[in-house]
C-alpha cells in the first residue's frame, strides 16, 4: 500500500488485532440475539487488488445491506458490516418482531444500530490494545449491489492504490439464520501508526 | 456464433470491434463511460473510480490511468482510434455517479464530482453524450452492445432502462 511495505509479519499482527476486535463484536451481537451462539471464522488479513474487492462477497451484483462506519481520532479505519438481504430481514425481524424488514425506516434504523454496536465494540477492543483514540463517526446504511456499496466507499476514502489491505471475517447465527461479513479497511496512515505503536518496522 | 461478453472491472477498460457485449457491474459513485463509433463499429467501456488524478500524483509512483476520469477518457479515445475508430464519429453514453448512503456529508459527493468531470472531459474532446443515467441513490449495472451502440442499465429490484 503506497510506499509502505506490508509483509507477512505485519499481516499476522493485523490478523491478531482483528481477531480480538471481531470477537468482541460477535459477543455483542450474541447478546442482542438473546445469547444465541454465533459462529465466526478466524479473520483474514490480506493484500487484495483494488479491482477485485467489489467481487469478494459472492459477486459485485449481489444485493446486500451494508452498514458503514469510519473511525476518526488517532487512526482512520473504515468498517463495513455487510449482510445478504434475507439475513438483514431475519436480523431485523428477530430484534423487532412484526417489522417490515428492510423496507421501512424502522428496519433501516434497527440495522444501523446493530452495525453501530458491532463496530463500536470492535473499536473498543482495538483501542484498548493499542492505546489509540478511535472515535466512531455516525453509521451510514445502504441497500444495493455489494460492488456498488464497496466501490462507493473506496471512492469516498480515496483508495487510489492498486492494492488495499483488507481484514475480513464471516459470521453466522444458526437459529435465526443471519449471515454477515465484517470488512475493515485501515488506511495507510492508520497502518503506520499501529505498527509504530507496536514497535514493528 | 457465440456473442463475446467482456467484463470490465473497476478502474479498468476494454474495447471490442463489430460484435459483443461490454459489461460493468456494480457502479455506485463510479461512472461507466461507453464510447462508440457507429460507422466503424468500435466500442469501448471504462469504469472510473475518481474524477481527478492530479491530487494523487505525489502519493504514489505509478497511477493506473483507467482509475480516473481525467486520464481514462483520453486513454480510451486513443485506444479506440488505434482499434479503427475515428475521433469525429465518437459518441458517448454514461451511467453511475450515484450517492448510495442515506446521510451524505456536506458538499458534493464523489458521485457528483465524477459525473461533472466526465461531462467536462467529453465536452473538451467534443464527444456528444447520446444518453445518460446518472445521479440518484442507486447502484447500476451497465451492458453495452457494441454492434448497435445500445446500453442497458439495471438496478437492484428495478426495471431495465435502455439508453
Amino acid at each position: 500500500m503506497g510506499e509502505q511495505r506490508i509483509d507477512k509479519t505485519k499481516l499476522d499482527v493485523l490478523k491478531e488485532l482483528a481477531n480480538i476486535g471481531v470477537g468482541n463484536a460477535v459477543t455483542s451481537l450474541s447478546t442482542m440475539l438473546n445469547e444465541e451462539k454465533i459462529n465466526m471464522d478466524v479473520p483474514s488479513a490480506r493484500l487484495v487488488l483494488l479491482q477485485d474487492v467489489p467481487e469478494l462477497l459472492g459477486g459485485a451484483e449481489l444485493p446486500v445491506a451494508g452498514v458503514y462506519i469510519e473511525s476518526s481520532g488517532d487512526a482512520d479505519l473504515t468498517i463495513l458490516f455487510v449482510l445478504p438481504l434475507d439475513s438483514g430481514v431475519n436480523l431485523i425481524s428477530t430484534l423487532v418482531p412484526g417489522s417490515n424488514g428492510l423496507f421501512d425506516e424502522m428496519g433501516i434504523s434497527v440495522l444501523t444500530e446493530v452495525g453501530n454496536i458491532l463496530t463500536t465494540s470492535y473499536l473498543n477492543a482495538l483501542s484498548f490494545m493499542t492505546n489509540l483514540l478511535l472515535i466512531p463517526n455516525p453509521p451510514e446504511v445502504a441497500v444495493d449491489m455489494s460492488g456498488a456499496i464497496i466501490s462507493t466507499i473506496m471512492a469516498e476514502k480515496y483508495m487510489v492504490e492498486d492494492e488495499v489491505v483488507l481484514l475480513s471475517t464471516a459470521l453466522k447465527s444458526m437459529k435465526t439464520r443471519i449471515e454477515g461479513h465484517i470488512l475493515i479497511f485501515p488506511d495507510a496512515g492508520a497502518l503506520k501508526k499501529i505498527f509504530t505503536l507496536l514497535g514493528i518496522r | 456464433m457465440e456473442i463475446v461478453t467482456v467484463k470490465v472491472k473497476i478502474s479498468d477498460m476494454a474495447i471490442l470491434r463489430e460484435e459483443g457485449i461490454l459489461v460493468t457491474v456494480g457502479l455506485g459513485s463510479c461512472v461507466g463511460i461507453a464510447l462508440y463509433d457507429p460507422k466503424n463499429k468500435v466500442g469501448g467501456l471504462a469504469h472510473i473510480l475518481l474524477p481527478d488524478s492530479s491530487l494523487f500524483r505525489n502519493r504514489i509512483n505509478s497511477l493506473n490511468s483507467a482509475k480516473f476520469a481525467d486520464t481514462a477518457i483520453p486513454l480510451l479515445v486513443h485506444e479506440m482510434v488505434k482499434a479503427g475508430a475515428k475521433r469525429r464519429f465518437l459518441k458517448a453514453k454514461i451511467a453511475g455517479g450515484g450517492h448510495l448512503f442515506l446521510f451524505q456529508k456536506s458538499g458534493c459527493s464523489v458521485g457528483e464530482k465524477n459525473v461533472k468531470a466526465v461531462k467536462f472531459l467529453l465536452n473538451k474532446y467534443k464527444i456528444p453524450i447520446k444518453g445518460e443515467d446518472v445521479g440518484g441513490s442507486q447502484g447500476r449495472t451497465m451492458k453495452f452492445y457494441v454492434n448497435s451502440g445500445k446500453v442497458v442499465i439495471s438496478t437492484v429490484g428495478g426495471i431495465e432502462k435502455t439508453l
